[in-house]
């Protein structure tokens, strides 16, 4: 009995442990052959290739005159639409779907001319009618399907008509003289152009995107993928160069780049300090990062309609008690540059310093004791930001070097849309935002009047994107004049003079310029085509490049 | 018969259940701050709001909302988003057979090592090896599951790089819900690997322990020691005849436990970002996407009770004493 | 090993126990839940450690180990919340410091033992400070759980009839909607209705979030428990003798369920914790900047690839304690565990 007991023992322990050697080696196989699948798919063989491009959100809907979208939005938009304007690399807003865009004498009235032959990728013409259904809805014209709520905010202040003169026409009548019109018809690459297929879908308006771009789109499963195809009839020959591309929602900043180390990804999107020097100490991996020029900037917008920081006391001790070099030094390893300006160098208006106030913390100290004083007790802040961790770390940061000033200061986090409630019915004091305030050489209207002017929407009460509401007559003046400045050097005085004028009110308190950077592997190219009819060369801006010359090889 | 007549008793159960489970989650999301409307015109002005809650049908009395609600779920209509207008039925076909294959690989891989381990250490009670395994076991159960999805995405997907850190491929199952979603099987058992792991790691010492202890009763029946004196090897005694009625308690809760974790493994479908039913549930919590919830809780709890009403049907035919009883 | 109630030769399907209730039965003998859900996981503890060893031979190694560390962490945790002893400010950053520790990609940092966070700010106080919240949280959530979770659980085992039914239907209702959405629903409810200065501190919304959720599966347990203990001959006896049900209760089933519910409660503490980190994770933890193991986690797990020791260090105290808390759990009930065989 105890010998059959020992022999069986040694047979079952034997079959097991083959199986388990057996399951070891089939998973180390097909890691490595999965893994050699996919490092193929994202550098295919075939002429212009695949590329896989990890984006930093989803993005839940596409109809665009409606959709908030953010920066990953945005790119998408880039691959399947086109916009009637870009900015090329000077800064200058030129017609891209449209062919020209001309103002009159007094720029209150803007002919936009379309180029013959230009089809939506459903076969229907870019013309006159098609321009006209996307503007209208994009204003929020009475009868419009697809109207939003934000961009009516910009638009219905503008515009006063809108008018298909002839098929390759469209007369756009203004409420006010504005020069910088085609600024407006870029919208920082939102205001792609829909074909009224998609637009008179009804609720389908969001997932079905059907634009002039150089893709087309082939599947759409949100928080998995999003697969566009080359558009064979692309108006610009010899573009796309692509295959195809597929946007893969990453979130997590770290993670998207060791995807892109680990072959899952073989372009990506990044705004994180670390993480691009952590790209471009990578060895053979690239990234194309944006110079200074006409970036984006991070600040913290103080909320002045309403304590505290109605009281510009209370402002400067915010201000003061804020070491902004610390908090760039530890959140991004001192690799971005603080600012103290509105606009970033070659927008109007720049200055290497408009007025803002350096770190003191004495004299914060003293002025957070003053307010204290005269508002009878507490100066409480509350901070408001999105779920983001990094958001959520450097606003502790900040957190705490005002609790050092005497300011009691607590932090609340929620998601973007709860976020701008919050700032917009005073349930926080500070909102930490980024945006951008000077994308053009031009002009720095387009960027600044809608987010800072105070003036009555027609659906009555103030200007919602003035989250502060803050209304004094200087910086309003300057924002109206600079809406009709006739020349570039008048612009640069205006805003000159705006952006010290901010800075003197201390509406807010800049941070640092944010460099966007796309990292990519060594078989990608990343073309940026001319733009056509020789208007320059365009413009990486607000995180977005323009695909159409991406391919990769293997 | 008997059997209709349990069956007809299950399915009053069910929708006794999913009708105050409805109610219950009903009251509970309106117990967020806010509505959807702000997330879906954060810019809008106050009338906007109002105009769009009257769209949604938000400015109606709860119990109306609620009636409304039930009245098209009889119909089979689990509403549609606010946000987008799609209906509820595309995100579930969308989002549920992901997190179905989850749980199904997770528990395979769970008792793919729990069987032979809970085996063996019934097989060898009281040795060392047998308190060195249930050692291990004990110390793995205090390991929380998002921890060791933390280190494993580090170590095996960021150092090593032998698979993705997030991502997903359809498999076997999503084309049954959804038939453009054709299957890449390596791809998704790639993405898939190491969030089953990570999910089985937690189950198998629980799943071991069960079958240890029913095994090591089992192991001291008459039919055991007769079998023993007929001759039969030990390997044969374990697995054929001593595994299959100490396994119940095992199979029970391993039932049971693919009906709770449907919903119960958004911190790993954040992780590793598995566009799951759980993810789904999450977002939809922060958009306020009353509707959407409700349907989600639905067909969770409409698969729970079919789970356990299943694995209640496979207890009683596989009890031991009815099987032996009817045997002999 | 749980015997089966004596069918006797019964042919029917359906006339034996169902696979639910053979398994609440095994929850009280063997007095814990097999994996409930991702979010609040809980091992069958049946045949621990301390199972495998003889009754009566005294505490071993593990369980003085366990007793060590629990007293060494709540010493910690207790000092630095008074502020007798807390070496350094958990909420100070140092610039030098930032990302920087053992194992980190920019390497240790002088004067920091452990390290820093992202934010440069030191992990010892920060350690010391969140294992005071996350074990106050976890308390108060099993606290909370138990006292209206026990207590209906206690009343329905023990009543039975109507009320049970209703209580376990209360139960179950409460078990079917996913954890998830109740704990993120209640925590946005209470952080919101608490308004932005927080008229709730970030740790008793959670503790009532938590402790919600505990509430239906610590009733289930309970009920298991008292269902058990109401059906012995000492009660009957005492209800022949005419005592009122609430006397009896109270008296007599009560003091019997108690010594499993400790056991039980060990358990759940370390639950709690664990709860805590998942919800962290998931954007609803405890706000900072009051750190916790858990939203220390959750704050730089985005740092996880250059500066691990920060979830390292949380990560291992919590693996630690919650093996502490499981292994005197195991103890406790090996103690208490009176088995007279079946019913």
């Amino acid at each position: 009995m105890a010998d059959a007991h020992r022999h069986a023992t040694p047979h079952r322990w034997t079959r097991l442990s083959a199986t388990a050697a057996t399951i070891a080696l089939v998973t180390v196989a097909f890691t490595g052959l999965g893994g050699a699948t996919l490092r193929d798919r994202a550098r295919q063989a075939k002429s212009g290739g695949e590329i896989t491009f990890g984006l930093e959100a989803e993005t839940t809907t596409y109809c665009l005159s409606k959709a908030q979208l953010a920066i990953a939005g945005i790119q998408v938009v880039a691959a399947v639409y086109d916009t009637l304007t870009v900015p090329n690399s000077k800064g200058v807003a030129t017609p891209y779907l449209a062919k020209s865009v001309e103002p009159n004498a007094d720029s209150t009235v803007w002919t936009i001319g379309l180029r013959e032959g230009v089809t939506f990728h459903d076969g229907t013409p870019v013309d006159a009618d098609a321009i006209k259904l996307n503007l209208d809805n994009i204003r929020g014209a009475p009868g419009a399907a697809q109207a939003g709520t934000l961009l009516p905010i910009i638009f219905s202040p503008l515009i006063q008509d809108v008018t298909a003169t002839d098929p390759l026409t469209v007369t756009v009548t203004l409420k006010t003289p504005l020069t910088t019109f085609p600024d407006y018809l870029f919208l920082e690459g939102r205001a792609g152009i829909m074909a009224p297929a998609q637009i008179n879908a009804g609720e389908e308006c969001a997932t079905k995107m059907i634009g002039s771009g150089p893709f087309t789109l082939d599947t759409y499963a949100p928080n998995e993928k999003t697969v566009v195809k080359k558009n064979p009839d692309y108006w610009q020959k010899g573009f796309p160069k692509a295959d195809q591309i597929t946007f893969v929602p990453v979130t997590d900043g770290p993670v998207r780049v060791t995807q892109l180390q680990g072959g899952q990804l073989n372009v990506m999107h990044t705004s994180s300090a670390q993480l691009i020097e952590q790209i471009q100490n990578s060895g053979q991996y690239k990234a194309l990062v944006q110079k200074p020029g006409f970036r984006e900037i991070t600040y913290n917008f103080m909320l002045s309609d309403s304590p505290p920081f109605d009281s510009p006391i209370a402002r400067e001790a915010f201000a003061t008690a804020i070491d902004r070099n610390t908090v760039n030094e530890i959140r991004n390893k001192g690799l971005f540059t603080v600012a103290n300006s509105l606009m970033d160098t070659k927008a109007p208006g720049y200055l290497k310093n408009a007025g803002y106030p350096a770190f003191d913390l004495k004299k914060a100290k003293k002025l957070a004791e003053q307010y204290k004083a005269e508002s009878g007790g507490s100066f409480d802040v509350v901070m408001g930001t999105t779920t983001d961790t990094e958001n959520s770390a450097e606003l502790q940061l900040v957190a705490e070097q005002l609790n050092k000033a005497g300011i009691n200061a607590t932090i609340s986090t929620s998601d973007q849309a709860t976020l701008i409630n919050k700032a917009l019915s005073g349930d926080i004091d500070v909102l930490r935002w980024r945006n951008l305030h000077g994308s053009y050489s031009e002009s720095s209207d387009q960027d600044n009047y809608p987010w800072f002017s105070n003036y009555n929407t027609p659906t009555g009460g103030k200007n919602l994107l003035n989250f502060g509401h803050f209304d004094d007559a200087t910086t309003q003046d300057l924002l109206t004049q600079g809406r009709s400045a006739s020349t570039v050097a008048d612009a640069k005085q205006i805003y000159t003079d705006y952006n010290k004028a901010m800075a003197k009110g201390l509406y807010l308190l800049p941070l640092w310029y944010v460099n966007w950077a796309i990292g990519y592997d060594p078989s990608v190219t990343l073309n940026l085509p001319a733009l056509p009819d020789g208007n320059g060369k365009p413009q990486f801006i607000y995180g977005r490049i323009p695909v159409l010359g991406l391919s990769a090889s293997n | 018969m008997e059997l209709t007549k349990t069956v007809a008793k299950r399915l009053l159960q069910l929708v006794i259940v999913l009708l105050f489970v409805t109610m219950f989650t009903f009251l509970l999301i309106r117990l967020l701050p806010g509505d959807p409307t702000t997330t879906i015109i954060p810019f809008g002005t106050d009338a906007q709001r109002a105009v769009l809650r009257q769209d949604l049908g938000l400015d109606k009395p709860l119990y109306e909302q609620y009636a409304d609600y039930l009245t098209n779920l009889l119909q089979g209509d689990l509403g549609k988003q606010y946000n987008s207008g799609r209906p509820v039925i595309d995100l579930v076909s969308q989002s549920l057979p992901v997190s179905l294959q989850l749980m199904i690989y997770a528990q395979f891989i769970a008792l793919l090592f729990a069987i032979p381990l809970g085996i063996f250490t019934a097989y060898r009670a009281g040795t060392r090896s047998d308190k060195a395994i249930n050692t291990s076991a004990f110390a793995l159960l205090a390991l929380p599951n998002f921890v060791l999805a933390l280190f494993l995405s580090y170590f095996v997907g960021a150092q090593l790089k032998w698979l993705p850190t997030g991502g997903y491929a359809p498999g076997w199952l999503d084309q049954f819900f959804d038939s453009s979603r054709s299957p890449d099987l390596i791809e998704h058992a790639r993405y898939l690997l190491l969030p089953a792991i990570t999910l089985a790691v937690g189950q198998i010492a629980v799943y071991m322990r069960l079958l240890r202890s029913d095994m090591i009763a089992t192991l001291q029946e008459n039919f055991i020691t007769m079998a023993k004196a007929k001759g039969l090897s030990n390997q044969r005694i374990l697995w054929r005849h001593a595994l299959r009625p100490s396994s119940l308690t095992l199979l029970t809760v391993a039932g049971l436990n693919v009906g709770t974790l449907i919903g119960g493994a958004v911190v790993i479908e954040v992780i590793y970002g598995i566009p799951g039913m759980g993810l789904k549930i999450y977002q939809a919590v922060f958009s306020k996407e009353y509707v959407e919830l409700q349907s989600y809780v639905v067909v969770i709890a409409v698969l729970f009770v079919l789970v356990n009403f299943f694995v209640d049907f496979l207890y009683t035919v596989l009890d031991p004493r009815i099987r032996r009883a009817r045997a002999s | 090993m749980p015997e089966l109630p004596d069918t006797g030769v019964d042919d029917e399907i359906g006339s034996g126990p169902t696979a639910t209730e053979a398994f609440e039965r095994e929850q009280h003998e063997f007095g814990g839940v097999a994996g409930d859900s991702g979010l609040l996981q809980v091992g069958a503890i049946e045949a621990g450690p301390a199972s495998t060893r003889r009754r009566g031979a005294g505490l071993g190694f593990g369980a003085w180990a366990a007793i060590g560390w629990m007293g060494f962490i709540i010493l910690i945790a207790v000092l630095a919340k008074v502020g007798i002893l807390t070496w350094g400010d958990a909420n100070e950053s140092f610039a030098s410091c930032a990302r920087k520790g053992p194992l980190a990609d920019e390497g240790g940092a002088k004067g920091f033992l452990l390290g820093c966070d992202s934010n440069g700010r030191d992990m010892i106080p920060r350690l010391a400070l969140g294992a005071w919240t996350s074990l106050l949280v976890a308390v108060g959530a099993v606290t909370l759980g138990f006292i209206i979770g026990g207590t209906l659980g206690l009343i329905a085992g023990f009543t039975g009839g109507k009320t049970d039914t209703i209580l376990t239907g209360m139960f179950n209702v409460l078990l079917s909607v996913p954890v998830i959405i109740m704990a993120l629903a209640l925590v946005a409810f209470l952080q919101g209705a608490s308004g932005e200065e927080g008229a709730l501190s970030p740790e008793m919304i959670l503790i009532i979030a938590i402790g919600v959720v505990a509430i239906p599966l610590i009733g289930r347990i309970t009920r298991a428990s008292s269902l058990t203990w109401a059906q012995r001959e000492f009660v009957l006896a005492s209800r022949a003798q005419g005592a009122k049900s609430r006397r009896i209760m109270i008296r007599e089933v009560l003091p019997n369920v108690l010594p499993a519910m400790f056991s039980i409660a060990l358990l759940a503490i370390g639950i709690a914790i664990v709860a805590e980190g998942a919800l962290a994770i998931l954007g609803v933890g405890v706000r900072p900047p009051t750190p916790s193991w858990g939203n220390m986690i959750a704050l730089d797990r985005g740092n996880l690839f250059k500066s691990p020791h920060i979830v390292f260090e949380a990560s291992l105290l919590i693996f630690f304690t919650v093996l502490s808390l499981n292994l005197l759990g195991d103890v406790v009930r090996a103690r208490f565990d009176v088995r007279e065989g079946g019913l």
